[in-house]
């Protein structure tokens, strides 16, 4: 019997360890297509640039081609040719209770399998209509970019977070539409949801946000699942509504996007 | 590509699939809802402690409609709570003929408003037989599972690899572990909790301490009677020592709950007690166990 060993170690040899230049820690990625794409979580990979080491022990300095904070995914390019890539599976057509892997550098360990089932694919309470795959799998930090692959070894996930103990992954086809079209538009705010809006944390620079002269303490007066629809409506300027210290004025601004803006 | 490991896979997904037909998500209490399992037609079983609201309860159908849904009446002592939908026509989960063993696969079937049926995969650890837990109730058997119950999967149904509901799962009758609260449990609960609209719990009315008598013998010594309680309106006082209830020996406060569970309220229960080293007979007449606020 094909076992998780066997299945597991070509899953392995797929599977990279993604360091930023700046922060130390790093985490893991999926090597994506043989000529050196590597896709690993954009909270993985903060920086313009990074290190990537192959299961082989192979360095390489990485570019980021493509970043989106809001998926939180980021496409990475290595130079490097002849990797064994990734099987991509369909996570469309994934159920509850089927077996599940992720493969990753949790805590430091290289290349540690967890196993374990699909829990439920669907939004996660107060973040918005995003579909995730919440996996009955241990994962630690480090696993974040990793794959998340079915029973027979193919990726149907980016391993991204850990919400209630569970395992929470981005499905292999908001990937591949990422991949494919690029990052959505984002805000380029780190927020944090309150009971009647959003409160700015930080803002990116050059990011919409601070184009639009919002700044870290100003309250959005809508939600994540409208701001999220809001972004990816197609229009060009979205219109928001905020509190800046006086709570009794409500202040409006517009905010410029940039459709499916490149980070690099 | 097939393997048996992936033969394996489709095989949980589709017991998922299927056993899922019959789990409902629970809206009863802020925040989180809990899930729950249509037993017969029209009646859900679900676990008592996700209990909240005594109104204005709402279940999610597998096809994803809410529809409103009314307390029958629960039992914190064994964490079964019943409820009743009107004209849901959920298909009843079907109940494992035999009690697992330790070591059977295991898994532990929710649902949630949102993102559907959800699942969690383990063994049973251990099985036991009949067990009382800490809340009063007596179990058939202790089924440990030995799976994550995540937030929300409490009064899901516990289903072996047949997809056959071993029990309802609950994280509150253990720190340590997951329990099923066996189907033959739940069974005898909601039997009585449509009949009666409760679980009536025997009671004396006294704090007892087992004690060992000069002669080897065990006894239980009463170290309070409550005022105007079942024990108080026999006579019994404290320092006196009990030895049998029901004609049954009592040693440890467990054999008292048994009696009384087998006595029922209401009914006079003999009672042999020892006062200054005299032996003596009383009859009690036990009340009811007035419930968890």
């Amino acid at each position: 019997m094909r076992g998780f060993g066997e299945i597991s170690e070509r899953l392995r040899r797929s599977t990279a360890r993604v360091f930023a230049w700046e922060r130390g820690g790093g985490g893991s990625g999926v090597v994506w297509s043989a000529d050196g794409l590597i896709l690993t979580n954009a909270h993985v990979a903060r920086t313009p640039a990074a290190r990537v080491e192959l299961w082989d022990g192979r360095c390489f300095d990485a570019r980021v081609v493509a970043r989106d904070p809001r998926r939180d995914l980021t496409v990475l390019r290595i130079s490097a040719d002849g990797l064994e890539a990734a099987m991509p599976g369909d996570s469309a057509s994934l159920r509850p209770g089927e077996l599940v892997m992720a493969i990753g550098n949790p805590l430091g360990f290289i290349g540690a399998l967890s196993t374990g089932v699909v829990h439920s694919i669907g939004p996660l309470p107060g973040m918005g209509h995003e579909r995730w795959i919440l996996a009955d799998v241990r994962l630690a930090p480090g696993n974040s970019g990793g794959p998340l692959a079915n029973a027979q070894g193919q990726v149907v996930g980016i391993n991204t977070a850990i919400v209630n103990g569970l395992g929470v992954a981005a499905p292999v086809s908001t990937a591949m539409d990422f991949l494919r079209r690029g990052a959505r538009p984002a805000l380029g705010a780190t927020l944090r949801p309150l009971r009647f809006g959003l409160l700015i944390l930080e803002v990116d620079p050059g990011g919409a946000a601070v184009a639009a002269s919002l700044r870290a303490g100003d309250i959005l007066l809508t939600s994540l699942g409208e701001l999220s629809d809001a972004l990816d409506s197609g229009l060009d300027v979205m219109r928001l509504r905020f509190l800046r210290g006086n709570r009794e004025r409500v202040r409006e601004v517009c905010v410029q996007l940039r459709a499916h803006a490149e980070a690099a | 590509m097939a393997n048996e490991l992936a033969a394996l896979s489709n095989e949980l997904a589709t017991v998922v699939e299927r056993a899922g037909q019959a789990v409902v998500a629970v809206h009863a209490r802020p925040r989180f809802s809990s899930s729950g399992a249509f037993w017969r037609p029209g009646i859900i079983v679900t676990a008592e402690h996700t209990i909240r609201l005594e109104e204005e309860i709402t279940v999610t159908l597998p096809d994803g409609s809410n529809v409103p849904a009314t307390l029958a009446g629960s039992d914190a002592g064994t964490d079964v709570a019943v409820l009743r939908v009107d004209g849901a026509a959920g298909s009843p989960i079907s109940r494992a003929g035999a009690v697992p063993s330790p070591g059977n696969l295991a898994l532990a079937i929710g649902r949630s408003q949102d993102s559907g049926v959800n699942a969690t995969m383990g063994i049973v650890s251990a099985v036991s037989g009949s067990w009382r837990t800490w809340r009063g109730g007596r179990l058939d058997h202790y089924i440990r599972l030995d799976l994550t119950l995540y937030p929300g999967s409490s009064g899901g149904v516990a289903v072996n690899i047949e997809g056959e509901a071993i029990g309802i799962a609950t994280s509150a009758l253990s720190r340590i572990a997951g329990v099923a609260i066996p189907a033959s449990t739940v069974d005898r609960v909601v039997d009585e909790i449509l009949k009666r609209g409760r679980v009536a719990r025997g009671y004396l009315g006294v704090g007892l301490q087992p004690v060992e008598l000069p002669d080897h013998q065990k006894g239980l010594i009463v170290l309070s009677v409550e005022s105007g309680g079942p024990a108080d309106k026999a006579g019994v006082l404290i320092g006196d020592i009990l030895i049998s209830l029901g004609r049954h020996v009592v040693v440890d406060t467990d054999d008292i709950q048994t009696v009384l569970e087998s006595q029922g309220v209401g009914r006079s229960v003999e009672t042999e007690l020892l006062r200054g080293g005299v032996a003596k007979k009383l009859a009690i007449t036990t009340g009811e166990r007035s419930r968890r606020s």
